[in-house]
């Protein structure tokens, strides 16, 4: 078991955000988190990742880092693509003593042959476009060697065909780390093309759990309402009061 | 029966008694001295609570500057940041406020027959205030600003997140370097400056009351005490820490995209600004009372 999350509560200020949420994410197999825009998908990835404490619940991880992707890539600005790739290598004591300079140097040109962007080490983020800044985002998060990878939205303001490239490195990093993943994610695509497993956040609460052609046969009434993106249903907009 | 009648009146009593302390609670927040209270109040939470963050910091700081947790080449730029780049600015300050200070004085104590006195009043004034607090305001409008906004976009745009998810402890990664530049180059950037005033100070003496330069330098030396010179290196020191820290917790706990760095920007100048005249204050009664 990678990541398994019982019964999850967290609150800001008076409102729940997660209520009572559990799911359990094996090695090897990645889990879609989907849901309205403030249903507390992104609450629930910075909880695993200890960003957030819960209110009460229980998280446990396999031992090991911890990986995320950020929404908006989140690369350090002031460093070039080497250094952020390399940035816990250089920063983690325990890692440091671990890696040669010229040996962080060949893992930072394995990782980003990885994700298909070979020899751009010396670029620095603004050079690069938002794809690029992607990949170079999972290039950073995976060279710890991660046995848990979080996925904060990563097609989110991509084009189609940037989204299947992301969405194809999402199944190999899988592949090749044998990592847990949770993807959260808006797009059907993602959803069908990395998901395993799907659960369906509302107002806090899972309304549903199932496999990507579960939530397709639409015989719940929220996976109905977000499949054929209605007006009507049970889901209506979350007040953020 | 007499029990019920009074368990019936003690009844209607206490809703009478509820319905009207709840029409007068309602009344009472609708005042203008509930709201100004609680606004004080609120405010008053909102300054311990940044005070008490700041001073978690600082305690951080401290400890991974005793560690030896200092990434050395972060300290060279941060330094060459602090010292080199804020020089231009502080001696353009301190040298400007020794002009309006000399063109002031110089003419009237000449009148009053006291120009000798006039280096050695402005030697003074420079090395125990005008030298530390005009590169302190100095060094807050050009670095704590700037240090301020860099870590709030770097909070804002989840950079600091992908710090703390990558496992590295983004005080010792952001604030030791900064903080501890402002600890070793605040000192210097200050001696220098005070020096730029003294020579203005003399050129501007000169300029408008025609005190010769040896008359100016020679009450100057006389001016120079060891005590003030060593308490102006000590407020420099401590200036260039606290500053730094602040501008860097600022920053570090903004929130809410473009809006949220604006507001850390101000409140680190408007926090730094208060914190230097309050330490110069007891930097006064501490050494010169």
């Amino acid at each position: 078991m990678s990541i398994e999350v019982k019964n999850l509560i967290k609150n800001f200020g008076e409102r729940r955000v997660i209520d009572n949420v559990s799911f359990k994410v094996n090695n090897g197999e990645t889990l879609a988190i989907v849901g309205f825009s403030g249903s507390g998908k992104s609450t629930i990835l910075k909880l695993i990742c200890g960003l957030l404490t819960p209110d009460s619940g229980e998280i446990i991880t396999s031992e090991g880092d911890i990986a995320m992707v950020f929404q908006y890539s989140a690369l350090f600005d002031s460093l070039n693509v080497a250094d952020n790739i390399a940035f816990a290598l250089h920063e983690r004591k325990e890692l440091r003593k671990k890696y040669s300079e010229k040996e962080i140097r060949k893992i930072v040109a394995e990782k980003l042959e990885l994700v298909g962007l070979k020899g751009i080490e010396n670029k620095f983020p603004s050079e690069l476009s938002g794809g690029m800044q992607k990949r170079v985002s999972f290039a950073r998060a995976i060279v710890t060697e991660p046995k848990s990878i979080l996925y904060d939205e990563p097609t989110a303001g991509l084009d189609p065909i940037s989204s299947t490239l992301i969405e194809d490195y999402i199944v190999r990093l899988k592949d090749e780390t044998n990592a847990a993943s949770v993807v959260v994610t808006h797009q059907m695509s993602t959803i069908t093309r990395t998901a395993n497993r799907v659960i369906m956040l509302y107002d806090g609460k899972v309304v549903f759990e199932g496999t990507p052609e579960e939530m397709l046969q639409q015989d719940n009434e929220y996976t109905k309402q977000f499949v054929t993106a209605s007006l009507e249903g049970p889901m209506q907009m979350i007040s953020e009061n | 029966m007499v029990n019920v009648f009074i368990q019936a009146i003690a009844i209607k009593t206490h809703f009478l008694y509820n319905q009207a302390m709840s029409s007068l609670q309602k009344y009472y927040k609708q005042s203008a001295t509930y709201k100004i209270a609680s606004g004080i109040l609120k405010e008053l939470e909102k300054f311990l609570d940044t005070l008490g963050k700041m001073s978690l910091n600082g305690i951080e700081v401290i400890k991974c500057i005793l560690r030896w947790q200092i990434d050395i080449k972060e300290l060279i730029e941060q330094c060459s940041r602090f010292g080199v780049s804020s020089l231009p600015i502080t001696l353009s300050i301190v040298g400007m406020t020794s002009i309006i200070v000399a063109s002031q004085v110089a003419l009237e104590m000449v009148k009053q027959g006291g120009g000798n006195f006039v280096g050695l009043l402005m030697t003074i004034l420079i090395i125990r205030e005008v030298g530390v607090i005009m590169s302190g305001f100095a060094i807050i409008s050009m670095i704590g600003s700037s240090l301020a906004s860099e870590i709030a976009t770097m909070r804002v745009t989840e950079q600091i997140d992908a710090i703390e998810v990558l496992k590295v402890n983004p005080i010792r990664y952001l604030f030791v370097p900064r903080v501890l530049s402002g600890f070793i180059m605040m000192p210097p950037v200050v001696l220098i400056a005070s020096a730029v005033g003294v020579i203005t100070g003399a050129i501007t003496a000169n300029l408008t009351s025609g005190l010769g330069y040896r008359a100016y330098f020679d009450s100057a030396w006389l001016g120079i005490y060891m005590k003030d010179l060593g308490v102006s290196m000590l407020k420099a020191f401590c200036f260039g820490g606290v500053i730094a820290l602040i501008s860097c917790s600022c920053g570090y706990y903004a929130s809410g995209g473009a809006k949220g760095v604006g507001e850390a920007t101000t409140k680190a100048v408007v926090w730094s600004f208060v914190a230097i005249v309050i330490l110069d204050m007891f930097f006064a009664m501490a050494f010169f009372f």
